[in-house]
């Protein structure tokens, strides 16, 4: 007898183990919603409120939970950089750039080492490009900004800002004026008129600082596009390289892409071009990239991409190298290690640094 | 064996196969589900506002409370947004989408278009 209930007893433990391994999936290895896939795949994040443009974040996972947990912290670090990096807005306890141009001439500001170290990226990046990035040029933007912005609510009433106007606020973009003392990690602008406009260098400097935060943290295999700012980290999961299309400028075009390039672990690409943020003066197009030298937007191309291994360095150099001529440019690209450059005009003729083909999708 | 020992197993035994059957039909139903048909999936800060399959050719005015709208226009497995209230446009100049993960975005009006499963592109993402 008690042989029999040792058995059933027995029986009765086989089962319930067998019905936990059932529910968990474990045995079938099944795919029910909520359940772990065995493999991981492929996922995309997009968010519409970090530095006013599109971010997306293409990642692997083995469910969705575990990709949006994913997706969340580094959205976070790049909510952290947006409000750094703002010019429009203040917030709660939050020393920013805004700040320290509300503070022009009136006092240094203490702010986040991060802004320190943009700046001084910035500064940089002034003087490797021989002055054709200006993030202390915001007097001179901020008048294009307007008008922009006016023409593109009130179209039949656009119109551009007068010369005089443009040379009165280039007094006021020297950016031996941006004072950094980083011991007392203060910013000050010794220039009472001056301002500052990271537009320039802020979203790709924070897309690089972000993407070393992953990689320190051990994340793997993921694309971050803010903005068209795009960086790698590790290639896509079956070990191939990500591939990147690059947006044919030519909008009236059957062909959305107008170049595709495979790209290495922690290679970045980003183009600048006239097709996207613009307006229009008496059917002239006016885009947001305004040449420091002649003070008004640059025209010579549809469209400049870079592709190198730093993405803040990317943002500049695309900037820069729209705003200087083909001659340039290319000599400027071509001196630079590990950077190439492809130029589209506005008839879609293209021209290329001279490595960019290599990494051309065939 | 008592009585009670029997019930029990019994009844261990129909929770079991119960389970069993239930799970090979969900499994089955999800995959005739998600047999890699192509839906239009619209959101509006975020939150869905609508999943249109991509082989029914259709238009959708979408309007948001403030009186803002993009016309959604399904074409021949093909997604654009013909018109808009915003300002830059840049929705309505965005080429077509076609395949699984592509995207249209209107910034202004908080607006997201993607395309869920269907063909695979060879790409991982665009410029723009």
């Amino acid at each position: 007898m008690n042989r029999i209930k040792a058995a059933s007893i027995l029986l009765v433990v086989l089962l319930i183990v067998f019905i936990v391994a059932v529910q968990s999936g474990k045995i079938f290895g099944s795919k029910v919603d909520g359940t772990d896939s065995s493999e991981e795949i492929k996922y995309t994040a997009t968010f519409l409120d970090i530095f006013d443009t599109r971010t997306e974040i293409v990642g692997y996972a083995h469910n969705e939970t575990e990709f949006s947990n994913q997706a969340e912290i580094i959205k976070e670090r790049l909510v952290f950089y947006n409000n750094l990096y703002d010019i429009y807005n203040d917030y709660d306890g939050l020393n920013n750039i805004k700040t320290i141009n509300d503070n022009a001439g009136i006092a240094p500001v203490e702010v986040d080492e991060e802004i320190i170290n943009l700046l001084k990226f910035s500064k940089d990046m002034y003087k490797k490009t021989n002055g054709k990035v200006n993030v202390a040029m915001g007097s001179v933007l901020s008048i294009w900004h307007e008008y922009r912005e006016y023409g593109s609510d009130n179209p039949e009433r656009a119109s551009l800002p007068n010369m005089a106007e443009l040379q009165a606020a280039n007094e006021h973009v020297n950016i031996d004026d941006v004072i950094i003392d980083e011991e007392a990690k203060t910013v000050y602008l010794a220039d009472p008129e001056m301002s500052l406009d990271v537009g320039s260098t802020g979203k790709g400097y924070a897309v690089q600082r972000v993407m070393d935060y992953c990689r320190e943290q051990g994340m793997d295999n993921i694309l971050l596009s803010l903005g068209g700012n795009i960086s790698g980290l590790g290639t896509r999961i079956d070990g191939t390289q990500f591939r990147i299309a690059i947006q044919n400028p030519d909008l009236s075009s059957s062909e959305e892409y107008i170049e595709k390039v495979d790209i290495n672990d922690g290679q970045c690409v980003v183009s600048s071009g006239d097709y996207q943020r613009y307006y229009v003066v008496d059917d002239k197009v006016y885009c947001h990239i305004i040449n420091p030298d002649t003070l008004f937007p640059s025209e010579t191309f549809a469209a400049v991409s870079i592709l190198t291994d730093d993405s803040g360095a990317a943002d500049a150099l695309s900037t820069a190298v729209y705003n200087m001529t083909l001659e340039e440019g290319m000599e400027f690209v071509n001196s630079l290690d590990n950077v190439e450059a492809m130029w589209v005009y506005h008839d879609g003729t293209k021209v290329y640094s001279e490595h960019f083909e290599e990494s051309i999708v065939k | 064996m008592k009585k009670n020992d029997i019930i029990l197993i019994a009844v261990i035994l129909v929770i079991t196969l119960g389970g069993l059957a239930s799970m090979a039909f969900r499994q089955k139903a999800s995959t005739e589900d998600t047999a890699d048909k192509a839906y239009v999936l619209v959101k509006i800060d975020g939150e869905e506002y609508g999943r249109y399959p991509l082989d029914e050719d259709r238009q959708e005015r979408i309007e948001l409370p403030d009186g803002s709208y993009n016309v959604l226009v399904i074409e021949d497995g093909y997604v654009q947004i013909s018109e808009a209230s915003c300002r830059d446009q840049i929705c309505v100049n965005h080429f077509h989408i076609h395949y699984a993960g592509d995207a249209i975005v209107c910034l202004p009006n908080r607006l997201v278009v993607t395309i869920e499963g269907g063909e695979e592109n060879d790409i991982d993402s665009a410029t723009n």
